[in-house]
């Protein structure tokens, strides 16, 4: 008896250790199996996060970022706008971007980079390796091809969908990248008045009015092509949707809904109106007002004013701080701005003129009634293209002031406006609503 | 005991002297501060007058005055008669007139009284028949060298046979300096024969129930433009761009209107006069006012403008048709529009959707604009009923 039940014990052993392994490797994988459940995937380096109010935020590396940013366009005097900046072995954004560090901005604006992609990565790495100021890369999705930017045809769309998606590959692995923005205000050639487009397609419509809202569609439609593309190889890093004020946006609403951010070009003096609200009635994504600013020519007196410009950008940046998330009595969409722009450029009035590019114009290219302290100027004509820095160039050959920076091609000295919105930034709240 | 009686009826005497003397208005010059009622005209020649009605506009050829208009004033002896002929001597369509001091002031001397303290202006007034309209009744508004510390306006008034009250709120107004204390402005088409009106008893007052006036939001339908002269009409097609030169308006076309008397003929020349081809034209409230005069009228209640509109031939291309979007130091709120228009030769109805505007200020109350691109010939097309609803 005892040795049958010996040989009964003898018998379970093997089974026993094989079931306590089998159990072992089975919470194992169950804890591998949780653990993986638990996980969370993992966050995109730069996106935009709704909030239970349903404002918005830009989020970079899990903090929330106010976009302070700049157009960027370094176009020494003398030289025009096809000057490849990129490959400049001056390297003029280590300048800048010291003083643009001292200011407070924390992000440039290109609007396309250059043919050499390898240059522009190098570019966007020291502005965010050395100063910290991140990149808002651009393209004109072909705007500017001669003779016109042919939307509705397939093959101009295929080269314009190359090279953006050739572009967003070279940079997307950039650690400054902050995100993509595609177009400018190319919404303006749909009514045929800048860079006129059509195709037989959208003649047969006939009615005026209708070919333009075919071509919005056309347009739209193609962006959202590629919004789609660029999540796809590259999910980092959020799609804006540059468009001229708010023109035609509820069509974007419609053609274009993968857009992550909407950008607005918007020159509307010391207010922007009813641009956040409305963007919330029209298209609801997050606005980035990727273009404003004001000259510091004053037309009217016929002499440099920069108390004029810092007193504009002053009031422009207090609304978009007023409508940021978390801001009592706005909109909750604003994800910040960009100011046009960095530094003056010289060859802007005229730029088929090279002798005008080594000289600062005075001449006024447009009006604009709401940059109203000198509307009274000759025919209206108060807008000054080559004076919107806020920091302008000094050439080399001009005497040293007080308060310039040295750099190789051209001086820099930092107008009223660079000062001003550095301190407005640094306490944005009480700079809004200053004790009486 | 006499010479007791006789020091007492002196200084009695005295005493009654210094309370005259209390009574007596302000030299000119003089602050008003804390004062609670400052007369600009009582009755003729009262010692209680304040300004001068010597700032006469317009076609002032079309203007005549009686201060000393004796027939049933509103109170006292006299009133002041006011004759409009609308015969337009000056060519301009249109005259009124401003109390000033000193007399003719436009600005360029100092003058005016601070009538801080006060907070409303009072007025009566009547026409001789009744149906006179007044485009407006002001206080202020004189720039120059000294200009006016504010400009308040009210009207249209549409006056009866009967003397009315009106009353202009400056509470919250900057009354500091007052050279044009008061102003009335007419013109041809609302009075096409003219119009004879009484005004009396013109003065500050303080009201301590008076609060300042916000904006209005005025009700709907708001018309831009009914019928020529109608008091209905709001905002002036005073806004002429491009090729300026090349436009012409007639605001009272009896010719097959869409509704009522008439309509507005818009004739665009093709000669490109100032070089810019293209033409359009704003109604602005008030006329010229490019967003440098805050006076813009809070139209919140409106959904959609509404207006008709025909061409002469059919085909005519108008670009753009819109409201809002004059841009200054005090701008539009908002903009909104609809276009390209090709229009037909009949009446048709169009609408500019007001959805999700802000229409809380508003000066540029509608406006075209088209070019010579798409009429080559230069383009004539009639307007009618355009209002907000």
């Amino acid at each position: 008896m005892i040795e049958d039940r010996r040989q009964r014990t003898e018998d379970r052993g093997p089974r026993r250790h094989d079931f306590r392994r089998g159990l072992r490797v089975f919470c194992l994988l169950l804890s591998v199996f949780c653990l993986l459940g638990m996980a969370k995937a993992p966050k995109k380096k730069v996106y935009v996060k709704t909030l239970k109010d349903g404002s918005y935020q830009l989020m970079v590396q899990g903090r929330p970022f106010v976009v302070k940013g700049v157009c960027y366009n370094p176009i020494p005097i003398g030289k025009s706008h096809d000057h490849d900046f990129w490959n400049d072995p001056e390297k003029p954004w280590l300048v800048d971007g010291a003083l643009m560090k001292k200011m407070g901005v924390n992000a440039v604006r290109f609007y396309q980079p250059g043919e050499d992609l390898e240059a522009a990565r190098r570019v966007i790495a020291e502005l965010y390796q050395k100063f910290g100021i991140r990149t808002m890369m651009g393209h004109w999705l072909g705007f500017w091809n001669y003779p016109a930017p042919f939307y509705d045809d397939p093959e101009f769309r295929k080269k314009v969908k190359e090279d953006l998606l050739r572009t967003v590959e070279a940079l997307k692995g950039e650690e400054g990248l902050l995100f993509w923005v595609l177009g400018n205000e190319n919404n303006y050639s749909f009514s045929g008045k800048v860079n006129p487009w059509t195709s037989e397609r959208i003649e047969k419509l006939g009615d005026p009015r209708q070919c333009m809202l075919a071509r919005a569609q056309t347009y739209y439609s193609f962006v959202n092509e590629l919004a789609r593309e660029i999540h796809r190889i590259d999910p980092d890093h959020p799609v804006v949707m540059g468009n001229g004020e708010l023109i035609c946006l509820d069509l974007a609403s419609e053609f274009a809904p993968d857009v992550d951010i909407v950008g607005c070009i918007i020159y509307r003096g010391k207010t922007f109106g009813n641009i956040f609200k409305g963007l919330r009635n029209t298209f609801d994504k997050p606005l980035v007002l990727i273009e404003f600013g004001a000259d510091a020519y004053n037309a009217q007196d016929k002499k440099e004013d920069e108390d004029m410009q810092a007193f504009f950008l002053k009031s422009q940046w207090g609304e978009i701080y007023k409508n940021l998330a978390g801001s009592p009595d706005g909109a909750g969409n604003c994800l910040g701005g960009v100011m046009f722009e960095w530094t003056d450029e010289w060859w802007k009035h005229n730029e088929w003129d090279p002798a005008g590019w080594s000289v600062q114009d005075t001449a006024s290219n447009w009006s604009n009634g709401s940059y109203y302290l000198d509307i009274q100027a000759e025919r209206n004509m108060n807008m000054n293209e080559e004076w919107f820095g806020i920091v302008k160039l000094v050439p080399e050959d001009a005497p040293e002031k007080e308060g310039q920076v040295p750099a190789v091609l051209d001086r820099r000295q930092p107008r009223k406006a660079y000062y001003d919105i550095r301190e407005f930034w640094k306490d944005p709240k009480t700079k809004r609503n200053p004790r009486k | 005991m006499k010479r007791l009686l006789a020091i007492l009826a002196v200084l009695l005497a005295a005493a009654w002297n210094v309370q005259a003397a209390d009574e007596q208005a302000p030299s000119e010059g003089a602050a008003q501060k804390g004062g609670k009622v400052f007369s600009v005209y009582t009755d003729s020649k009262s010692p209680d007058n304040h300004y001068i009605p010597s700032g006469w506009m317009g076609d002032f050829g079309d203007i005549s005055m009686d201060d000393k208009y004796m027939g049933e004033p509103h109170s006292g002896s006299t009133s002041i008669k006011f004759v409009y002929t609308a015969k337009k001597t000056q060519n301009q369509g249109w005259a009124g007139v401003f109390w000033q001091n000193p007399a003719n002031n436009w600005g360029s001397k100092k003058g005016g009284f601070d009538l801080t303290g006060l907070n409303k202006l009072t007025f009566w007034a009547k026409g001789a028949k009744g149906g006179e309209i007044i485009d407006k009744f002001s206080v202020g508004g004189i720039k120059g060298t000294y200009p006016d510390s504010t400009e308040v306006s009210m009207g249209p008034v549409e006056l009866t046979t009967q003397w009315q009250p009106y009353s202009i709120n400056l509470a919250g107004k900057d009354l500091s300096y007052v050279n044009g204390a008061f102003n009335w402005v007419v013109n041809a088409d609302s009075n096409p024969s003219g119009a004879t009106f009484f005004i009396d008893d013109i003065k500050f007052e303080y009201d301590p129930a008076l609060k300042p006036e916000g904006s209005k939001s005025q009700e709907m339908p708001f018309y831009v433009y009914a019928d020529k002269g109608s008091i209905q009409n709001h905002f002036i097609p005073s806004g002429w761009m491009g090729d300026y030169s090349d436009l012409k308006i007639d605001q009272g076309v009896a010719e097959n209107p869409y509704f009522g008397k008439t309509c507005v003929k818009v004739t665009y020349g093709n000669k490109a006069s100032n070089g810019a081809r293209w033409a359009g034209m704003y109604w602005q409230q008030p006329a010229n006012n490019w967003g440098g005069v805050d006076a813009g009228f809070d139209l919140s209640k409106a959904k959609q403008v509404t207006f008709w509109a025909r061409g002469e031939k059919g085909g005519e291309r108008i670009e753009e048709f819109k409201i809002g979007g004059i841009m200054g130091e005090f701008s539009d709120s908002d903009t909104a529009g609809i276009g390209p228009v090709v229009l037909e030769k009949e009446w048709k109805q169009y609408t500019i959707d007001l959805q999700g505007k802000d229409l809380s200020y508003v000066i540029g109350g509608f406006a075209w604009a088209s070019n010579l691109d798409v009429n080559p010939d230069g383009c004539v097309f009639y307007l009618d009923e355009i209002k907000y609803e």
